[in-house]
């Protein structure tokens, strides 16, 4: 019967690859980019004379940050409030206290060493991918992604304890997630209420000097580029990111252990 | 000409990696025992990413890799370890 499901699959996937063969024919890319893609390039940074530039090499990310950023904020937003609702879950379930006094235990010392090689390696892709989202591909929720499979990692192979005895407790968590989100939240303010101050006109989410605004975060340091406020952006959104990981992972698995 | 070569084999590359994908989802619902069916999803991620990466999309393939290749089957992993590992009938 599992040789009959399986022939009937694979017939079924040459009979798609067939039509995706033949409809290559009639489906070829234009050579020349579509007039909303230019328009995205030539205002992110490939072109020094646009008034209104990014400054960032990464369209997706100044997009996402900056042409968009009211709605990344909001998504940002939604994920803590479902983490938010995930610890109120698991609240009462579990002690931090206790969780720590307990013996550590894990897997063999290969698997152990294993880890603790590749740990510095994944922090620095993670790292490098969040820092540099305005110039590369990445941002700060990918490069946060990368650095929350480290704390998942350490979880299986070293048992939760050492985690939660080094302090990495979902309430501390959630308090350095807490502070990254205020981060985002001023960052963004921050040039609206400077400009409210000294009366000049300035805009929330603002990142570069404009024409009528001329308050702004710098477009490049010492010759590399920063994006204005994207780099702060992916900065806090990294941490957050990572933080709301690791507290899912270990309410999770706190309240399975109490149980 | 070797433009149009290469597009060709872009074309089959991006094609035999769905055709695998497409597999990988199908052993993933048939699989009774449920850590394997885990693996088999995390392959077929692992194969939508070369798709996505072929599509000139890497920012869904930085994004997409960790969490469906990493953190998803951890947690999956979790939680079976919870509950119990073989589907029933």
């Amino acid at each position: 019967m599992r040789a009959v499901e399986i022939v009937v699959l694979i017939s079924i996937i040459l009979g798609f690859a067939l039509l995706l063969t033949l409809g290559y024919q009639y489906l070829v890319p234009a050579d020349d980019i579509r007039a909303l893609a230019k328009f995205y390039l030539l205002t992110t940074y490939f072109n020094p004379n646009y008034t209104y530039t990014a400054g960032a090499t990464e369209s997706v990310t100044a997009i996402v940050w900056d042409y968009r950023g009211l709605d990344t904020l909001f998504e940002t937003t939604v994920f803590y409030i479902a983490l938010a609702g995930c610890l109120i879950l698991a609240r009462g379930l579990y002690k931090e206290e206790k969780e720590a006094s307990k013996p550590g235990s894990g897997l063999s010392v290969i698997v152990r060493s294993v880890t603790k090689i590749t740990a510095p390696m994944i922090i620095a892709v993670g790292v490098s991918i969040a820092l540099h989202g305005h110039l590369t591909p990445g941002g700060g929720f990918q490069g946060g992604a990368t650095m929350a499979v480290l704390p998942l990692l350490i979880i299986v192979i070293f048992s939760l304890t050492p985690l939660i005895k080094r302090g990495f407790t979902p309430s501390r968590l959630a308090i350095i997630r807490g502070l990254a989100l205020t981060g985002i939240g001023l960052v963004s303010i921050i040039l609206a209420v400077i400009g409210l101050v000294l009366g000049i006109n300035a805009y929330v989410f603002q990142s570069l000097p404009k024409p009528d605004a001329p308050l702004g975060f710098p477009s490049e340091v010492e010759g590399a580029l920063m994006g204005g406020i994207l780099w702060f952006f992916n900065l806090f959104e990294s941490i957050a990111v990572v933080a709301a990981f690791t507290i899912a992972f270990i309410a999770i698995l706190l309240i399975e252990s109490k149980r | 000409m070797w433009r149009m070569i290469a597009e060709t084999i872009i074309y089959l590359i991006m094609a035999c990696t769905s055709i695998a994908s497409t597999i990988a989802v199908y052993l993933t619902i048939k699989e009774k025992d449920l850590v394997k069916a885990v693996i088999y999803s995390a392959l077929q991620s692992a194969l939508y990413t070369i798709i996505y990466f072929l599509l000139l999309t890497p920012d869904v393939v930085l994004v997409y890799l960790p969490v469906a290749v990493g953190l998803i089957p951890g947690v999956f992993l979790i939680l079976i370890s919870k509950t119990e590992r073989w589907e029933k009938e």
